[in-house]
């Protein structure tokens, strides 16, 4: 059977989403999975966790993202702030994470006007939790979600099949175990923030030494009744050990192809006052 | 108009055209059987000088994603002017190191003298090519003074094929290190010839460039050993990496 | 059009069963201990609180008892994720039907549409349910609800991976009629007998009880049982 590509084309143009591809890479990754493999995609091998204390909630993450045995950057932000009175934690696929909770604190916020009211932690909850059950696990979110609300400090743990648990202490991530034997050993109930901060920074930096896939620094978020206080680098553990000698490159170092000749700027910048006229 | 490609059907059809039939994707069988084989990680990397060589290799030895020691060394001196590094599999390092200083002390017993770097170079080609179809899992990398007193760097695969080069990296960093000894020590790309480092530039750079890997590289950390080999021997030092 | 996936996605969370272990094609066991004893006017249902990925205990305060209405509950066992959704659609639907009936739920009622559930969507839910209540019509009730849509009305039940150290002892000790305080005796020593013995079992046990005058919650922690784990 013929198939015109060029005729295909023109007569896809314009015509919505395409999924050929999709249904090339199935057969491609059915018919032989070791010749075929799907790109890596960014996880954050990570480490993160979160504490209840007396009027608050302290959550911590490290800053490492990876793909597969390469640090993709060295500080990057898995704090993600949900609410006024709401921060969420994230590990998992970086770009679900990324999206999932742009959309449900923009849902969140859309739904505190609507109510005038302040969103409960539970409802955010729900809201994300049922959004992963949907996607059935493909969604790569595992979060830590706490807050204060009208019921008082609460923090949840969110699996990316959509389960959730409600505890005083969590942890989650490749790091998760390293963090919650510090969680296990120092906590204890109505700590004050200032311990809480320091239990969480505590259980971040197990991770960050212990598990390869979590490193960089340590970032803190602090939910209380009055206000929402994100600490970024609040621990530098590990500096590093060595600045290389900057490498000098003479002009003339890359062979020159061709010449551009630049052309004139076409802008014209005057200093003259400009009316201003309403739109 | 649409065309066949649009199709899933018609994808389907001029698949099956060319002789193989899609399979479902979902479950496929799970089979279980024996893996002999880990790799514990590290970067290990050699540049040759015109009297010297330098040789590096970082002390983190890994299993997954956690640290199994943070001190293991990845390097054997085998003569007064030679050394052996290796990424991939610590117990197969453990056992083809210390089969090498097996041979080399007979080879010893049996000429009454060192053997020399390039005959070292032979005899680990020769070991890794004798197990050819189960291999040692390492990737090796020989570094020491010929016999003209000029340094010596030659790179392996697992199974024996090996050639000397001005300079190699084998491991988990080996990408990493390998395009800027690429641009720095080969100079593959720059037209202007500059004037080859000197010693105390290149050892500089070695330890910048296992520092940069470290800093990429979650494999790559905690400490690099670095063999200076001149005429005066095999010097031994070490720097910081990051431990995270 | 052949459904897949682009990647391999993770096992499914799984209370209990190490998750390694449960690809969707060939989930038997289901982890966790769960039981409902019925005595003379009502029902206690309890669980353990272990929940465990692979020999890791991701929760050890877990609740697996979970209200669907006044005076109806579920012991959940298999997928925390399917049955924490199951639990919150049935939930709502008995609301409703409630309101519209303007009186509580019958317990039936509530088995029977988890049953529905179970039967429509028995190709994509990993759960195992044991629903009990009390209602006006026919007082203490327990339905057991195994994976696949069936709908068992007993007296007694255990379900998880911890029921099958416990099936003998429910046969030696199970007693109709019982008064409420031997029917909590006997669910505790039911569940701290396998909680010792399945190692997917384990933490504290939390139990319900409910009849005509109310719901009664009580934890037991774990170094307080009677059979030592």
């Amino acid at each position: 059977m013929p198939v015109d590509y060029v005729e295909t084309l023109v007569a896809q143009k314009g015509a919505g989403f395409v999924f050929d591809n999709y249904q090339r890479n199935q057969f491609l990754a059915s018919s032989d999975p070791q010749a075929f493999k799907m790109p890596d995609l960014k996880k954050t091998g990570t480490t993160i966790c979160g504490v209840v204390c007396d009027g608050g909630v302290v959550l911590g993450a490290d800053t490492r993202a990876t793909a597969g045995d390469i640090v993709a950057d060295k500080n990057c932000e898995k704090l993600h702030k949900m609410a006024d009175n709401i921060c969420c934690a994230g590990a998992g696929t970086a770009a679900d994470l990324e999206h999932t909770t742009k959309k449900f604190a923009a849902d969140l916020e859309l739904m505190r006007l609507t109510l005038h009211r302040t969103p409960r932690v539970g409802t955010a909850v729900t809201m994300l939790s049922q959004h992963l059950f949907r996607y059935m696990g493909y969604v790569g979110c595992a979060l830590v979600m706490g807050g204060v609300d009208p019921t008082g400090p609460s923090l949840y743990m969110i699996y990316p099949h959509g389960s959730t648990d409600r505890l005083p202490f969590a942890s989650m991530g490749s790091g998760s175990l390293a963090a919650m034997s510090m969680l296990e050993t120092g906590y204890k109930d109505d700590m004050t923030i200032e311990e809480g901060k320091k239990l969480v920074s505590e259980a971040i930096l197990a991770g960050i030494t212990n598990d390869l896939g979590s490193g960089g620094q340590v970032d803190l978020c602090v939910v209380t009744k009055d206000a929402y206080t994100m600490h970024r680098n609040i621990m530098a553990p590990y500096p590093r050990t060595r600045i290389p000698k900057p490498v000098m490159f003479p002009t003339g170092t890359t062979t020159v192809l061709e010449e551009v000749k630049m052309l004139k700027g076409r802008l014209e910048v005057t200093d003259a006052d400009v009316e201003m006229r309403d739109a | 108009m649409m065309g066949e490609w649009s199709s899933g059907e018609g994808l389907q059809q001029h698949m099956q055209s060319h002789g193989s039939v899609p399979r479902p994707v979902s479950n496929p069988p799970m089979e279980h059987r024996f893996m002999p084989y880990q790799n514990n990680g590290g970067t290990v990397f050699a540049v040759a000088g015109p009297t010297y060589a330098v040789a590096m290799a970082d002390t983190r030895l890994s299993s997954g994603m956690r640290i199994l020691s943070r001190n293991t060394t990845k390097c054997t001196q085998l003569t007064s002017k030679c050394v052996v590094l290796t990424g991939g599999m610590q117990a197969e390092m453990v056992e083809l190191h210390k089969r090498m200083k097996i041979l080399i002390t007979q080879y010893e017993h049996a000429h009454r003298r060192e053997p020399s770097v390039n005959a070292v170079a032979q005899l680990l080609s020769t070991r890794l090519y004798f197990k050819r179809f189960f291999p040692y899992y390492t990737f090796n990398v020989v570094v020491g003074l010929d016999e003209e007193g000029k340094g010596a760097v030659y790179g392996y695969d697992a199974i024996g094929s090996f050639e000397r080069i001005p300079y190699v990296s084998q491991g988990t960093g080996a990408e990493l290190v390998t395009s800027v000894l690429d641009n720095q020590i080969g100079k593959t790309n720059q037209t202007k010839q500059l004037e080859p480092l000197d010693k105390t530039d290149l050892i500089d750079l070695a330890k910048d460039v296992i520092a940069a890997a470290g800093e990429r590289d979650i494999y790559t950390g905690d400490y690099a050993e670095v063999y200076v080999i001149d005429e005066t021997g095999v010097n031994k030092s070490k720097v910081d990496l990051r431990k995270e | 059009m052949a459904s897949g996936t682009l990647s391999a996605p993770a096992p499914p969370f799984v209370m209990g069963v190490p998750s390694a272990a449960c690809s969707r094609a060939d989930e038997v066991g289901t982890g966790t201990t769960i039981l409902a004893v019925s005595y003379k006017g009502g029902v206690v249902l309890a669980a353990d609180t272990r929940t465990s990925a692979g020999a890791y205990v991701v929760n050890r305060a877990s609740r697996k008892i979970s209200k669907v209405h006044d005076k109806i509950y579920v012991c959940r066992s298999g997928s925390a994720a399917d049955t924490q959704a199951l639990t919150q659609f049935v939930k709502y639907y008995l609301n409703i039907h409630s309101l519209e009936l303007g009186e509580l739920p019958s317990v039936n009622t509530a088995a029977t549409l988890f049953q529905s559930f179970h039967y429509d969507y028995k190709d994509m839910l990993m759960s195992g349910l044991i629903v009990a209540g009390w209602d006006g019509k026919r007082g203490g009730q327990i339905y057991s609800l195994p994976i696949g849509g069936s709908k068992i009305k007993v007296n007694v039940t255990a379900g998880g991976s911890g029921s099958v150290y416990i099936s003998g002892l429910i046969d030696a000790l199970y007693k109709e009629d019982m008064t409420k305080e031997e029917a909590q005796q006997l669910a505790l020593k039911l569940l701290s007998h396998a909680m010792a013995r399945d190692a997917s079992s384990g933490g504290m046990v939390r139990m319900t009880t409910i009849s005509e005058d109310g719901v009664e919650e009580t934890t037991f922690e774990g170094d307080k049982l009677p059979t030592p784990a």
